[in-house]
């Protein structure tokens, strides 16, 4: 459902991707993780359309995003790092301009919305405005939104990022039921080792750009710790980083609580 | 088509929730409806004193036309020059200061569809405004006996400037996130098009003189308001709302690149 064939996005002068390589199979819930800036926002925002590729070429869905990026755009459900909600809006309202905006038939809309509403545990907020709701509850919007139009596949940018450990153990297990309930091909980032285990069957392991790892956490689990796995990979970019600073080392370790 | 609408219905319906809209439209039917009674106050004044003097022959050129209508619609101009701006400095500048235009740019529309579902809400709300000026006229139609196609031709210039202005603000919107800086450089260019025949009065070169006269706005809404519905001035309009909305989309395109 997902491909990419040596990815790279440099900005001016800084890369932020080099030569990034993976396919993500139908039904796979993959977890995307590494250390902050090690280039995860911006390979989902590669995958989403929203910015466009250096080099190399990426699909979703069997739409080349270079050529048809709204063929992409139309089976992908896209929830960035800040959900991107109009703060005026009601949540029902909301929904259904999300659900046009992915050409969702009028006659259909209701329903698509109702069932969003339903998936993400809005009912009680449906007529809320989107301003006044908690931080938790923007982020199921956030999640409702990406999935209103029935989307194959979901690029969720760290879906947890910011929320407290209730919260983030609703999300989880919110993401989880989306994935399972139509057979979604998932692909979620976080910098979050123990999300990873709690949601995903794969990991591809990013850091200073590159991707060090594509392997299925089962396999991984057999090699030892996890933790012990992705420090160890993360340590191993760093060093082999030439310009890297010392201070980047300890800046880049993963994190392992939740 | 649809993509448009739906982010026309969007944008209007925020409008009407939040209440920028409100305050300025109020503000400007306050100052209009001032601008208005003075100059009725100030004809009403002038025709007794002309009566009174037995002048029949100056009563047949000092017409409610002339004086009142005109002269209010002159200074609407002027207002309008203040106002519209501001209602049309959200337009793109909030979607990037809120983050929202990810959901736009990653869903499967085009920058085109996004720039005119946004320019329609604001022509939708200035034809609204364009109603409202036209009540003040209404009043003179019920007491006196003003022209109908010169007031009619007055109104319908004022709206064709505004709806200018507004894609002029449309791309500056477009191209920052402030929206404050957005609607002061807006208001800064309508100035700069109002002052352009003045100025071109002491251009030396003749084909600049020519030149500066047609960019100039007063140029072309002067006729109007007397009555004078001329195809250049159609044109002028046409052309300047056309060429910004075609910068302003290749500046939400620019958005995709950054």
């Amino acid at each position: 459902m997902i491909k990419t064939q040596g990815l790279t996005k440099r900005y001016g002068g800084l890369t932020a991707i080099q030569n990034v390589s993976f396919e993500v199979a139908k039904g796979e819930v993959v977890g995307f993780l590494g250390p902050n800036a090690a280039g995860k926002t911006t390979t989902m925002r590669i995958l989403t359309g929203y910015l466009p590729a250096s080099a190399g070429s990426a699909s979703v869905g069997g739409f080349d995003l270079a050529a048809d990026p709204r063929g992409a755009k139309r089976v992908t459900g896209y929830l960035p790092e800040m959900p991107p909600l109009y703060p005026e809006m009601r949540v029902h309202e909301y929904l259904s301009f999300v659900a046009a905006l992915h050409d969702v038939p009028r006659g259909e809309r209701r329903d698509k919305v109702a069932r969003a509403i339903a998936s993400c545990g809005l009912e009680m907020v449906g007529e809320r405005v989107l301003r006044t709701l908690s931080k938790g509850y923007r982020q199921r919007v956030g999640l409702a939104q990406a999935i209103v139009h029935d989307p194959a596949v979901l690029v969720l940018d760290e879906p947890t990022s910011g929320l407290d450990p209730i919260q983030i153990a609703e999300i989880r297990e919110l993401i989880r039921r989306l994935a399972a309930e139509e057979g979604r091909t998932v692909i979620l980032s976080t910098h979050i080792l123990a999300e990873v285990e709690a949601i995903c069957q794969r990991v591809l392991l990013i850091a200073f750009g590159r991707l060090r790892l594509d392997a299925r956490l089962d396999d991984l689990r057999q090699q030892g710790s996890l933790e012990e796995v992705f420090v160890r990979e993360v340590e191993l970019a760093a060093a082999s980083r030439p310009d890297a600073p010392a201070h980047d080392v300890a800046a880049a370790s993963v994190e392992v609580s939740t | 088509m649809r993509h448009v609408l739906a982010i026309a219905g969007r944008e209007l319906r925020s409008m009407f929730v939040t209440p920028d809209a409100y305050v300025l439209s109020g503000a400007y039917m306050l100052v209009a409806g001032f601008f208005f009674f003075v100059y009725l106050g100030v004809y009403l004044q002038e025709l007794q004193q002309i009566q009174a003097l037995g002048m029949l022959q100056m009563l047949e050129q000092f017409t409610l036309q002339d004086f009142v209508i005109q002269n209010a619609f002159s200074t609407f101009v002027l207002i309008l020059c203040l106002v519209v701006p501001l209602l049309a400095m959200r337009a793109i500048a909030a979607e990037r200061a809120t983050g929202s235009i990810e959901l736009l740019l990653t869903s499967p529309v085009t920058s085109g569809e996004i720039v005119v579902g946004k320019f329609l809400a604001i022509a939708a709300l200035l034809a609204g405004l364009g109603l409202l000026t036209g009540l003040f006229a209404l009043l003179l139609f019920l007491y006196g006996d003003p022209e109908l196609w010169q007031t009619l031709a007055g109104l319908q210039t004022l709206f064709l400037y505004s709806i200018a202005l507004a894609s002029i603000t449309c791309f500056i919107s477009a191209l920052t996130r402030s929206q404050i800086v957005a609607g002061l450089v807006g208001v800064l260019a309508g100035i700069l098009l109002m002052v352009l025949p003045a100025a071109a009065e002491s251009a030396q070169n003749a084909q600049l003189k020519e030149v500066l006269r047609w960019l100039g706005s007063t140029t072309h809404v002067e006729p109007g308001l007397k009555g004078d519905i001329r195809s250049e001035d159609l044109s002028y309009f046409a052309i300047v709302t056309v060429v910004f909305l075609s910068l302003a989309r290749a500046a939400v395109d620019s958005l995709r690149w950054r």
